[in-house]
This record gives C-alpha cells, sequence and structure tokens, in this order.
C-alpha cells in the first residue's frame, strides 16, 4: 500500500483536536473548544480562523447577555477532509495492508 | 504545539481522545427527572390518601401543581440554553423525544376528557412515562433509564389488574423506578464528569 499524503491543514495538533472533537457533536462554542484541548485562547483563535479560510468549519459570532459569543460547526468539506485523513493515516499504521 | 514530533500513531490517538472527550461528556444532571419525579410521587400518594379519607370533594386538584412545575421548567431551560457551550446530536434527540412526550400526554388527556375513559387514565400514563424514559436510556447508554422505562410498562399492565385508584401507587412506584432513582445516579455521574486529559 502507497503512504497517502497527510493533509497539512488537519496534520497539526490543535486543528486536528478541535476537528475531532467538532466532528464528534453538533456545534460548539470557542470556550467549549478551549477548555477540551486546554490551549491559549490566542492560539486556538488563529487555528480555527485557519480551519475557517480552509472551509472546513464555519465560524457564527453572536452576542448572549452582552458576552459575545463564538459558535463553531463542521462543514461538510471538514467531515470528507477529516475521513480522508483519517483514511491517509491508516496507510501509515498498516503499510504492509 | 510541536508538529515535528507529530507522528501518525500521535494523530490517531489525539483523534481517539478528543473524540472520547466530546463522547463522554455527560450533559444530563437529572435535575428535570429530580423535579417531575417527586413532583409526580407526591401529588400520586397525596391524590390517593385525599381519596380514601374523603377529605375533599375533588381530590384531583392536588395535580394543579404541576402547571407550577410547568412554568418552573421553561424558566429553567431557558437560563441553562443560555449556559450551553455545546450541542450534541444525541441531547437533540432526546430534547424532541420528550416534547413528543408531552404532546402525547397533552393529546391523551384530551382523547380521555373526551371518552369519559378516566379509568384506564393509569395505565395510559404508566405505558407512556415508559417510552421516553426507555429512549432516553437508549440515546445516553444510561441503563437505569432503560430499566425504569421497562418497570412503566411492566407496571402498566399489572395496572389493568386491579381496582383503578390504586394505580395511583403503581405511577408512585414507577416515578421512583424510572425518575427518581435514575434522576440521582444522573447527577452523580454528571459531578463526575472528565476533565481535559492533557495540555495541547
Amino acid at each position: 500500500m502507497e503512504f497517502k499524503e497527510l493533509d497539512p491543514i488537519l496534520h497539526s495538533q490543535l486543528r486536528l483536536a478541535v476537528m475531532s472533537l467538532l466532528i464528534s457533536v453538533r456545534e460548539a462554542e470557542f470556550t467549549f473548544l478551549k477548555e477540551k484541548t486546554n490551549s491559549t485562547a490566542g492560539n486556538l483563535s488563529v487555528q480555527i480562523n485557519k480551519l475557517k479560510d480552509a472551509g472546513y468549519i464555519e465560524v457564527t459570532k453572536q452576542f448572549s447577555n452582552n458576552y459575545p459569543q463564538t459558535i463553531c460547526k463542521v462543514t461538510k468539506k471538514g467531515i470528507e477532509s477529516f475521513e480522508a485523513y483519517v483514511t491517509a493515516l491508516q496507510t501509515y499504521m498498516n503499510p504492509g495492508g | 504545539m510541536q508538529p515535528e514530533n507529530f507522528s501518525p500513531k500521535d494523530s490517531l490517538q489525539l483523534i481517539d481522545q478528543m473524540i472520547n472527550q466530546a463522547k463522554n461528556r455527560f450533559s444530563e444532571n437529572g435535575f428535570l427527572y429530580l423535579l417531575w419525579g417527586w413532583l409526580i410521587l407526591f401529588c400520586s400518594i397525596g391524590h390517593f390518601v385525599l381519596l380514601k379519607l374523603k377529605l375533599v370533594a375533588h381530590p384531583e386538584v392536588i395535580w394543579a401543581s404541576c402547571w407550577l412545575a410547568v412554568i418552573f421548567q421553561v424558566i429553567y431551560l431557558v437560563k441553562t440554553k443560555k449556559k450551553e457551550t455545546v450541542k450534541t446530536y444525541s441531547e437533540n434527540i432526546i430534547n424532541y423525544i420528550w416534547i413528543s412526550f408531552g404532546i402525547c400526554m397533552f393529546i391523551m388527556s384530551f382523547i380521555l376528557g373526551k371518552s369519559e375513559g378516566w379509568d384506564k387514565v393509569y395505565s395510559l400514563f404508566l405505558m407512556l412515562y415508559g417510552t421516553p424514559t426507555f429512549m432516553s436510556g437508549i440515546v445516553m447508554q444510561f441503563k437505569p433509564l432503560k430499566t425504569g422505562g421497562i418497570i412503566c410498562w411492566g407496571l402498566a399492565i399489572i395496572s389493568t389488574f386491579i381496582l383503578p385508584e390504586y394505580g395511583l401507587l403503581l405511577l408512585a412506584a414507577a416515578m421512583v423506578a424510572a425518575w427518581i432513582v435514575p434522576g440521582y445516579l444522573l447527577r452523580k455521574k454528571y459531578n463526575q464528569q472528565n476533565k481535559p486529559l492533557q495540555n495541547l
């Protein structure tokens, strides 16, 4: 089996962590992602923007009780890319298969 | 963040870890199960006692207290919704199961009122209580709720063999098995919720 190229957008710890969380839920707020990944707000914000620019997630900003809220949701393109990334990873894990 | 040390094996471990973080997140604190469980237990035993002691002309008025709980629940749900930081597919399904249950309860009360079939009311209530309880247990993969749902159905069948007024006691027993015990177990599980596993 040939080694497939790993998507550079997803092959980064924090971006992959965010995508793995968003794949599992309907939508999540920035604070949830920050808590679960235990990352800094600045770094998380940068990585979320990269995922958004790649079209992998949708980001909605709104206000709730006068506080700004950033809600993230995985897109169809994001799900497809994530599945392709996992398939590519499997070629590294089972090179003989 | 150290991408240079990030191997395919690390990637799979991270995906697994994060999916489990989201999956194991337990948002149900059992509060509404406890609220309704205790309220219906109180109302059914209260109704039975008032009926037996013949203290009032209409012992069924005790159920009017449920309207206060409905108002309280609406306020509670609006407040908790504002605090939610994540929405999951399973929570969405469970919400709609309970909305359907509420609608069915309303329609059934309406039908029974029209047909004067109140002697079957507790059997039908017990049957209806079982469905959302069992389904929520399936979606949450929470055995006490599944068991509670099955107990409600069993009690619904038993209730057809006894005098209708004793159905009130079966209703009280169903509340303990289906909502009160699972409610406390849900609260316990909620309090033991997972914390972040590692620093990224």
